[in-house]
Order: C-alpha cells, then structure tokens, then sequence
C-alpha cells in the first residue's frame, strides 16, 4: 500500500503576470518506508513538492493522499493535525527555537497533539537515539550545526509520523557532519519503518537513498530504484 | 512558561511597553479613587436627602427659620410619618474657607429619635448615641473627633472660638458621649447635640439687639420629613406638593430634584476622572499593540515552524494574544498595585480633620486590573491575526 500519492498534482504560481509552473501534474506513489531522494536543479520543483507532501501548500489541482486520505479535501484544522500526527520536518537551517533547551524543542510538536503530554518520555528517548543525552538541557547556541540538526530530526519523530520530510538537511554542515545525519535517517527509517523523502542537490547523500526522483521544470524527469540499497521493509530487522 | 520567556527574551523593550501599562493602570487606580470617595460622599447625599422631604422657609424671606408650630400642621398632612426640627451651625465660624471635597465641620442639632427614620443611618464606634433628654451632651463624627483629637469623656467647646471673635461670641463646652463609626460621608464632619441646645445655639447665633426677644424655642431652622413606612421617592416628591400646598409659609423641597442634582455632579466628575485616566492607559495599550507586532516580525520563523509541527491558525492566535494578555496582567497588577499604595499613603498623610480624598473599592480593583487585562488582550488581536495568517512556506524560508 502506498504511504503518499501523487495524481497529477499540480501547483502554479503568478508572479507578475506570468504563471509559474512550479509542479505540472506529477503522479508518483511511495511506498511505505521507502527512503526517496528527490534531485533537481534550483527551480526545478523539488521544495515546492516537499511543501505539498507536508501539507504546507494547497496544490492547484491534483490530488494528495496520505495513508490512504485525500488530503486535498481536508480543511486547515485538519491538515494541522494531519502535519502533527502523520508528517515529520527537518530543514536546513534546524529551525530550533533559541528560547527552548533541547528536550523542550523536540516536545514541541506534541503541544499540538491532543495526548501530548504523554509523548514526553518519548522525546527523551528520541533524545537519547539522536545521542545528545548529555545535551538534554542545552539551548540550540550551544550546540554545533550536526547537534542541531540531530535535535531537528529528534522533534521531526516524536508524534511517531508516518513520513518524514527532509529539505536540505545537511546543506549546512560539514561533509563528515552530513554521513553522520544520513547516517542516523537511515538508522531511523530501518528502526522505525518510517517513510523517508530528502530533497537535496547532493549526490553523495542522494546515492545512499533507496530510490532517485528527479525533477525538471515541475515535472519527473526520471523515478528510479537504486540498485544495491534496499528499502526498510525488505530489511531484517536484528 | 515559553510565553513567559518570550516576554522577557527583550527585557528593556517588555518593560518599557509594561511601563505604559502600569503607568495608565496608576493614572486609573488613582483617579478612580479620587472618585469612588466623592461619589461615596454624594451616595450619603443620595440616600439621606432621598428618604426624607427638606422643608425650609419660603424663598424670598431673609431669615430662614421656622415656627415649630409647623410641625403639627405638617404632620396633618395625608402621608407623613414624622416631622423633626432642625438646626445646623458651622463649627468653626470664621474659618478661611478651603477647597475640600468633604463637607464642612457642622454643629447639627435634633432629635436623636431621628436615626431611627433616617435611611442614612449613624452608628457609634465608642459611646453612646444622644439622650434627648439630657443637655451639654455631643456625639462626633468619626473626621470631626480625629481633628479636635477627641474621645469619650472628653469636654470640647463648641462653636470654635475662632481667631477674631467678637466680644459678644458665645459657645458652650460639650462633653464628648459617642463617636460616629465612619461614613464618608456628611455625618464624619458633623457634632451632633440635642434639639434643646440646638435652641441654644440658635439664640446664641442672633444679633444681640433681637436676641432675648425671640422664642427660641418656637422656632427651628429646617425640618425633616418622613413619609409613612415604605415611601418611595415618588411617594415623597407627591408629599412635598401637598405640604407645600396644604401648609403656608413652608417650603418642602422635592427629594428626586436634590438627588438628581447629586448624582449629575457625581456622573460629570466620575466621566472626567475615569476619561483622563482611560485616555492614559489606551495610550499604554498602543505601546503593546507595537510591541506585539514588532515580536511578531521578529518571530516569523517560528510561526512557520509551529504551523509546520502541526499548530492551528487559533493556536498561534492563542499564543500571541496570551502573550499580549501577560503583559496587560503585569502591568495591571504593578500599576493597580502603586495606585493603590500611593492613595493609602496619600489618606494616611491627610491633615486630622480633613476628609481623605481616595477610596479604592472592590468594583475599582476589578475595574483596574480587568481593564489591563482586557486591554492587553484587544491589543493583541491584529498582531496575533497577523502572525496567524501568515503563510507557512513563506515564513519558514524568511530570512
């Protein structure tokens, strides 16, 4: 069963008196713990593609379903929860808040949750996973971009989310940095079985996805599996 | 505990904004209480001059007294219950007159038996009240005691002699047998006698050359009018008609036109008090309304975060108007907190004799701090719109 499908979703811009076709009827289906690289050029669609999976952006036309519901019929209050239940972000610039230590940063998702307040010991778990035990307590200042970006991914797991969604998450870190953070999806989305998409112009950590999508000018240009890595599901699990 | 630290993350600027705050609360606190105590006073007013018919001589006749015979022939009249002659004196004859907002120290004299008619009814703290039997005796007002530092027991000269007395001024000591619980109003300025010395009095105050020829005690200066048990004030006003019509040479004084009158001075001087100090606290309000959009403008990020983590349009609302509400609630609290402590100092330092200026009551606390309280919250709205309203993918990408 697919985790997300795309029919012909298409997403338009005017700027000026142009339209921009950021997204021209793309359809695709992603399994369920698949890890999927989505690659481009600037312009090419991929935030715009990320942004209408993670229920930011309205699409134009087309259909988004998430674990089997239409998205696109949802009203706000509804995407809201759908985003806090089903859909985990990480961005490239870690987006902490500086007034929140870590552990409270990784909880704030679950303010938006109805049984929030039971997803605490889980986020210290996360915490624990993302191996900044000895961080718990600290602000995001304190921190290096790796560690950030670890506590990003940390608060990107705690309501448990179905897919998580990742834009340019080692665009601001050091190469070794970067394999460390890949290092740790991977890890999470074989643990987890949870559906991984990285939007990112590098190939390296592109090349460890389990399967390539790349965009040229809002449409697929190519969507292949990549030989020799298998997806979460096909993993035994020790 | 997140919307405390963002209320504190710029500290000079969230004190500054909660300044204005406290500064209108302050201004509110105080004004208020400058009014809340005249409007006690004219609720004295109120209640004493709308249970009872002011009767008095005719306009047009210089002096104004009364033969008590009137008494009987007012009492004849459909509808009264009880008549009681008056006499009132100032208390210190000569005194330079002062602004104050209480009423002057009075000598009033009459039947103790009154209080039992009156709706203002006094009360003694020490003592007991009049015997009307027995001359030479004073019951004080709570203001009046305090300014002539006396007590039961004590003896007191009344009127005062004042600086420049005449030769042919006469006043008679008193002995002190009650002081009055506190009213704020008429009666903590008042020194109450019996009707006898009021008489006393009376012929005491009249040019010496007429004074051994008039009967003194044939005469009153005013009389108090009850009407039977149960008399509205539109019962009293019918009864003032018939008095003035079945009794000549009286005037009965209708009691709605008295206490109109009260209470359009207390309406006109509560809207001038309570306008200026409003006008101080909205100003105090735009500075939140600033503040909240400049915190807002600084925050863009993290509102599209939040809206990415799964937060609704009424949740970031929510947080942005808490955060306003806190600092109305701060400074609600520290301004009501300093207004309040500035008018007890202020009551505390009020020369003896001197009606104290601030009363601070329940509805004026609730009125105080609801009021930042409310204000921080409606300063808050367009801001909290604003941050709710923006668009996610925009503010997560915003540099």
């Amino acid at each position: 069963m697919a985790d997300v499908r795309l029919v012909e979703l298409t997403k338009h811009y005017k700027r000026g008196g142009e339209i921009i076709r950021a997204l021209d009827g793309v359809t695709l289906d992603i399994e369920k713990g698949e890890f999927v690289a989505v690659v481009g050029r600037s312009g090419s669609g991929k935030t715009t593609m990320l942004d209408l999976m993670g229920l930011l952006l309205k699409p134009t036309s087309g259909s988004l379903f998430i674990d089997d519901v239409d998205t696109t019929k949802l009203g706000d209050r509804q995407r809201a929860q759908m985003r806090a239940r089903r859909v985990g972000f990480v961005f490239q610039e870690y987006n902490l808040l500086s007034g929140l230590n870590v552990l409270e940063n990784v909880m704030l998702p679950l303010r938006y949750v109805k049984d929030g307040k039971a997803g605490r010991q889980r986020a210290v778990e996360l915490v624990e996973r993302v191996g900044l035990s000895d961080r718990i307590r600290h602000r995001p200042t304190e921190l290096s971009g790796g560690q950030a970006q670890r506590v990003a991914i940390a608060r990107s797991m705690v309501n448990g989310p179905s897919l998580i969604l990742l834009d340019e998450p080692t665009g601001a870190v050091d190469t070794e940095t970067a394999q460390q953070l890949i290092d740790l999806m991977k890890r999470l989305n074989r643990e987890d079985n949870v559906t991984i998409v990285i939007v990112t112009h590098d190939l390296d950590i592109a090349a460890q996805a389990t399967r390539h999508i790349r965009l040229k000018d809002g449409k697929v240009l190519t969507d292949e599996r990549v030989p020799g890595n298998t997806p979460a599901l096909e993993v035994p699990v020790a | 505990m997140e919307i405390v630290r963002n209320v504190t993350r710029h500290k000079l600027r969230s004190f500054l904004t909660i300044s204005g705050i406290v500064i209108g609360v302050l201004a509110l606190t105080t004004m208020g209480a400058l009014a809340e105590n005249f409007n006690a006073l004219l609720d004295g007013g109120v209640k004493y001059f709308g249970s009872s018919i002011q009767v008095g001589a005719p306009d047009g006749q210089s002096a104004a007294l009364l033969p008590i015979s009137k008494v009987d022939e007012i009492k004849q009249v459909d509808g009264v219950g009880a008549v009681f002659p008056t006499y009132a004196f100032p208390a210190k004859p000569g005194a330079a007159p002062s602004f104050s907002f209480g009423v002057p120290d009075t000598i009033v004299a009459g039947d103790p038996a009154e209080n039992d008619w009156a709706a203002l009814k006094v009360t003694t703290a020490q003592g007991r009240q009049l015997n009307s039997s027995a001359t030479g005796e004073v019951v004080l007002g709570s203001t009046i005691a305090k300014e002539f530092g006396k007590k039961v027991g004590d003896t007191i000269d009344l009127p005062v002699r004042p600086p420049d007395a005449k030769p042919d001024f006469v006043n008679h000591t008193f002995t002190v047998v009650g002081i009055l619980n506190v009213t704020r109003t008429a009666p903590d300025t008042f020194a109450y006698i019996n009707e006898a010395d009021g008489q006393a009095l009376l012929k005491d105050s009249l040019p010496s050359a007429i004074r051994d020829q008039i009967p003194v005690t044939e005469i009153a200066m005013a009389m108090d009018v009850y009407g039977k048990p149960g008399s509205s004030i539109s019962d009293l006003d019918k009864l003032a008609v018939r008095i003035n019509s079945q009794v000549t040479g009286v005037k009965a004084t209708k009691p709605s036109e008295i206490v109109n009158a009260f209470k359009s001075g207390g309406a006109i001087f509560t809207a001038i008090t309570t306008a200026a100090a409003l006008l101080a606290l909205i100003i105090g309000g735009l500075s939140v309304v600033n503040t909240m959009f400049m915190a807002v403008a600084e925050r863009v990020r993290e509102i599209g975060l939040k809206k990415a983590v799964g937060a609704t349009t009424m949740n970031i609302m929510g947080e942005f108007l808490f955060e306003a509400t806190l600092i109305g609630v701060v400074g609600g609290l520290i301004g009501y907190g300093l207004g309040a402590s500035i008018t007890v100092i202020l009551n505390a330092t009020t020369p003896p004799g001197q009606s104290t200026l601030f009363l601070v009551t329940p509805s004026l606390t609730i009125l105080a701090i609801g009021f930042a309280t409310v204000l921080g919250a409606l300063a808050g709205i367009l801001p909290a719109w604003r941050a709710a309203s923006l668009d996610p993918v925009t503010a997560l990408r915003n540099e």
